[in-house]
C-alpha cells in the first residue's frame, strides 16, 4: 500500500544513489584525498578518541533507555553488565554473545 | 597480492570473524523494514548495494515511503553518516601508499565494526601491504555477510521472530568492541561522556544528539589525556 505513495521507478533510484553519495562521500573522504588532506598532529592524537566515543554513544542510549527514559532495572542493563564482566575477564569472543543473550531472555522472562 | 597483504588479510579476517555476529540482526532488520517500505527484492537489493549503510537505509526509508523532496533525503542521510568523516580521517594514515583506486574500494567499504576493530592494529603497522590485506579482508567479508544477510531478511520478512530481541546483538558487538578500548583512563573518560551526552541528547532529531556526543567524547578524552601525562605518553606513541 505504501508503493502507492512512492513516486515511479527512476524517483526511487534517484535516492538510493544520493544516500548512496551521502554515505561515501563522508567514507572516503580523507581515506581517498590521503596525505594532500593531512589533519593537524593535535588533531589526529585527539581522533584517537573517536571510536570509544562512538561506541559508547551507540550503546548507551541503548541500554539505558526504556521508552526514551532512563530505567536502571531494565534487562538490556543486566545482560550488559554481564557482558562487560565477561568481555573483561575472557578473551573468547563468542562468549558475550552467549552470555548477553542467554542474561537478557532470563531476565526478561522474571521480570516480565 | 604479497605475502605481507595475505598474511595481514588472514590476521584481519579472523580478528574480524566474531564480531560479525553483530551484523546478523542489524542486516535482517533492515532486510525486513525494506520490504515493509514496499520495496521489490530489486530495489531492496539495489539499494543495498548502493548504500550499504544500515543507519542510513533504516533512517531515510521513512523519508523515502512518503516521498519527501530530495534535499531531505540527502540531509538525512548525511546527517547520519557524519561520524564516517571522523572515522575516515583517523584511519587515513594507515592507507598511505595505497594506489588510488584501492583507496576508493576501501572508502566505499568502512563501516562502524572494521574501523573500531582494526583501525588501531593498522596505524600500528608500518607494512602497508599488511595494513591494505588486514583492512580489505574483513572489509569483504562483512560486506558479502551484510548482503546475503539482508536478502534473507528480505524474503523472510514476514516469518521472522520479533520478540527475541536479537537487535540487541548488535550492542553487544559494539560493547564487545569497546571493552579493550577503554584500558586507558582517557580513553574510558571519553566513553563515558560520549554515552552520557549520547543519553542526555536522545531526543534531538536526525541522530544529531550521537554527533554532539562524539564530539564531547573527544574533547573530554583530549583533556583527560593532558591532565594524566607521564604514562600517558608512552601510551599514545605504541
Amino acid at each position: 500500500m505504501s508503493d502507492s505513495l512512492m513516486h515511479s521507478g527512476w524517483w526511487l533510484w534517484l535516492a538510493f544513489v544520493l544516500a548512496g553519495l551521502a554515505t561515501h562521500i563522508p567514507r572516503g573522504s580523507f581515506i581517498v584525498a590521503g596525505s594532500r588532506a593531512k589533519l593537524p598532529a593535535g588533531l589526529q592524537r585527539a581522533l584517537r578518541y573517536a571510536p570509544a566515543a562512538a561506541l559508547a554513544a551507540l550503546v548507551m542510549p541503548d541500554v539505558l533507555l526504556v521508552g526514551g527514559e532512563t530505567q536502571l532495572t531494565n534487562p538490556k542493563l543486566l545482560a550488559a553488565i554481564a557482558v562487560f564482566i565477561v568481555a573483561t575477564r575472557w578473551q573468547n569472543a563468542w562468549l558475550p554473545f552467549i552470555v548477553g543473550m542467554g542474561v537478557l531472555w532470563s531476565a526478561k522472562y522474571l521480570i516480565t | 597480492m604479497n605475502d605481507a597483504f595475505r598474511r595481514g588479510a588472514r590476521e584481519g579476517f579472523f580478528h574480524y570473524l566474531p564480531l560479525s555476529i553483530g551484523l546478523i540482526p542489524w542486516a535482517l532488520v533492515t532486510g525486513v523494514a525494506m520490504r515493509g517500505a514496499g520495496f521489490s527484492v530489486f530495489e531492496a537489493m539495489g539499494m543495498n548495494i548502493i548504500v550499504f549503510a544500515g543507519t542510513a537505509q533504516l533512517g531515510t526509508l521513512p523519508l523515502i515511503v512518503i516521498g519527501a523532496p530530495m534535499w531531505m533525503i540527502l540531509a538525512t542521510a548525511l546527517a547520519l553518516n557524519l561520524r564516517f568523516v571522523i572515522f575516515s580521517a583517523a584511519i587515513a594514515p594507515a592507507f598511505e601508499g595505497v594506489s588510488r583506486w584501492r583507496r576508493i574500494i576501501s572508502g566505499y567499504l568502512l563501516t562502524d565494526g572494521v574501523f573500531a576493530s582494526c583501525s588501531p592494529r593498522m596505524l600500528a603497522s608500518t607494512d602497508k601491504d599488511w595494513r591494505l590485506g588486514f583492512y580489505l579482508a574483513p572489509s569483504v567479508w562483512c560486506w558479502a555477510l551484510w548482503q546475503v544477510l539482508t536478502l534473507i531478511g528480505v524474503l523472510g520478512a514476514s516469518v521472522l521472530p520479533t520478540n527475541w530481541s536479537l537487535d540487541f546483538m548488535a550492542s553487544i558487538a559494539l560493547m564487545v568492541l569497546l571493552v579493550p578500548i577503554i584500558s586507558s583512563r582517557p580513553m574510558l573518560v571519553a566513553a563515558l561522556a560520549a554515552g552520557a551526552t549520547a543519553v542526555l541528547l536522545h531526543d534531538l532529531p536526525l541522530k544529531l544528539g550521537l554527533i554532539a556526543a562524539i564530539f564531547v567524547g573527544i574533547g573530554a578524552g583530549f583533556l583527560a589525556e593532558r591532565w594524566c601525562t607521564g604514562n600517558m605518553n608512552a601510551d599514545a606513541a605504541s
